[in-house]
């Protein structure tokens, strides 16, 4: 279970990035963080594995606190915690298997790390992520040759490569078209499924959340106006999360 | 009632446009002035330096006959072709040197610089400091360096490679700081830490850049090493060029050593164009 209690950040220029932020994700479910732009969607989802600091509040996951954790135990929690992006964020000079292989360096020593030495059963292991994500045949291809809906599946795969047990994706979708989005989205949402992991996603699109997720968060002006079943988002909830007002009701 | 004499009826109308000066054409008028006064000081000198004693039209001739004899008539002197082309090894040997020992330093200097990577405060103290470096021409420092260490190789290789350092500080920091805070994210938020990060999101994607930089600086530090041959007593293609011009001279001698240098420099700038080729199309 991913716990997050109290979480409150507030930016050097006095934003409020996020006010006392509640809720828990399952395993096996896919949490949809949904609002509108400037919300603090982004800055709640880096808050998770500490890309950004809070300054109060707790992030829990199974027994461990990661919010107060110290370097070294902030690097093994985040080997637990794979993100995807929305622009990748894949090293376009290099290979998709290469890409998918870095999602290990979180485990390696430094030295083989530092001269890129991975075992047969990492290089195995990436290619059968590729082969689950549909991509086996690009292994070799940079991946700058990749189309969009290609690149975000490569990013799946080295998220998985770290074999989390948490998969956060930062507007997964937001870059892709249409039928990418729903391949994209199908493979997130069967994979929580299949490999029990807790899901938490940013969306912009309320459908693509009702339909792909289990569980949404509302968030307005850094706080929470929303926190139910995927069913229980009616139209007018929906409205709420997205309307000026509900920063002053909030 | 209008209590505020300021505020007469005359004050009350729409306000007269008047024609604002126009600062372009004042700030040009001292320039022009300037320009002329230089024109006038140019004239005034050609004309009252006068050469006692030298013709002007013999000595032009002189001028194209040395230039002939140098480039059209190149010839060894007092020595030998393979002296010679020792030398110029020796010379490309000093710069290449130079050059891997700066490309490597500035390196790791320039993770501590780069602002994506290192601490703002850092950077910008290692900022002053290269620039403070670099403010300083590379002969100088090789000077400087010749009064501790004395004139020779030594104190060449010390003086080119320092300011090679804070030279390609700044340009690799500058390639560095292009990588985009998320891509390096992106490891980060695996648990990789610093020396991973760097090694598999930096270095792939600034590599090319790096090494364009490289060879940019190994063109100017062939320049330098060509300079400091002579002014530092540190020998090579540089010492013989200065022997053969202000010892013995000897204008053929003196053309073969800078076609050699040509040479040299040209097929150096054919790579380069061929390295900003392969970055200019990414491969």
């Amino acid at each position: 279970m991913l716990s997050v209690r109290h979480l409150t950040k507030t930016y050097p220029n006095g934003k409020k990035g996020l006010q006392d932020v509640s809720f828990t994700a399952a395993p096996g479910t896919v949490t949809a963080v949904i609002g509108p732009s400037g919300a603090g969607k982004t800055t709640l989802l880096r808050s998770l594995n500490r890309l950004i600091t809070p300054e109060q509040g707790t992030v829990t996951l199974g027994d461990q606190e990661l919010r107060g954790a110290d370097a070294q135990a902030l690097r093994q929690a985040r080997r637990q915690i794979g993100m995807i992006f929305q622009d990748y964020n894949l090293i376009e000079p290099l290979s998709a298997l290469e890409n998918v292989l870095q999602g290990c360096l979180g485990q390696k020593r430094l030295l083989p790390g530092v001269l890129g030495l991975y075992t047969k059963a990492e290089t195995s292991h990436a290619l059968a992520l590729l082969d689950e994500v549909g991509l086996r045949a690009y292994a070799a291809q940079k991946t700058r040759d990749l189309s969009g809906g290609q690149k975000q599946r490569v990013g799946i795969a080295r998220a998985l490569m770290q074999d989390p047990k948490v998969l956060l994706c930062d507007e997964p979708i937001a870059s892709l078209d249409p039928q990418s989005t729903r391949t994209v989205m199908t493979i997130i949402a069967d994979l929580a499924k299949a490999r029990n992991l807790i899901v938490v996603m940013n969306l912009h699109q309320v459908g693509i959340a009702r339909e792909f997720a289990d569980h949404i968060v509302g968030v307005n002006a850094g706080r929470i106006v929303f926190d139910d079943n995927a069913a229980a988002l009616t139209e007018l909830a929906a409205a709420a999360i997205y309307e000026k007002e509900a920063t002053a009701l909030a | 009632m209008i209590s505020n004499p300021e505020l007469t009826a005359d004050s009350l109308q729409p306000a007269k446009l008047t024609p604002t000066p126009r600062p372009r054409l004042r700030a040009k008028r001292p320039a022009r002035a300037l320009l002329l006064a230089l024109v006038a000081i140019t004239g005034y000198t050609l004309t009252t330096l006068a050469p006692h004693g030298v013709d002007l039209g013999a000595a032009s001739l002189t001028f194209l006959r040395n230039l002939r004899l140098m480039f059209l008539q190149p010839h060894l002197g007092q020595e030998t072709f393979a002296q010679l082309s020792q030398a110029l090894l020796l010379t490309v040997a000093l710069a290449l040197l130079t050059t891997l020992i700066g490309a490597g330093l500035a390196f790791f200097l320039a993770l501590i610089t780069a602002r994506n990577l290192a601490p703002r405060s850092l950077g910008d103290v290692m900022r002053s400091v290269m620039a403070l470096i670099r403010a300083v021409p590379t002969i100088l420092w090789v000077l400087v360096y010749a009064t501790v260490i004395g004139l020779g190789t030594e104190a060449a290789v010390v003086g080119l490679s320092f300011h090679s350092v804070a030279y390609l500080t700044k340009a690799f920091a500058e390639a560095i700081e292009e990588v985009p805070k998320e891509k390096l994210d992106a490891l980060r938020a695996s648990g990789a830490g610093f020396w991973l990060t760097v090694r598999h999101a930096v270095w792939p994607l600034v590599r090319q850049r790096l090494l364009a930089w490289t060879f940019i600086r190994f063109e100017i530090n062939f320049a330098n090493a060509v300079a400091v041959g002579a002014a530092a007593g540190t020998g090579g293609i540089g010492y013989y060029l200065f022997m053969a011009s202000a010892f013995y001279f000897d204008f053929q001698e003196v053309g073969l050593i800078v076609l050699m240098i040509l040479v040299f420099a040209a097929g150096l700038e054919m790579i380069a164009v061929r390295m900003r080729k392969s970055l200019l199309t990414g491969n």
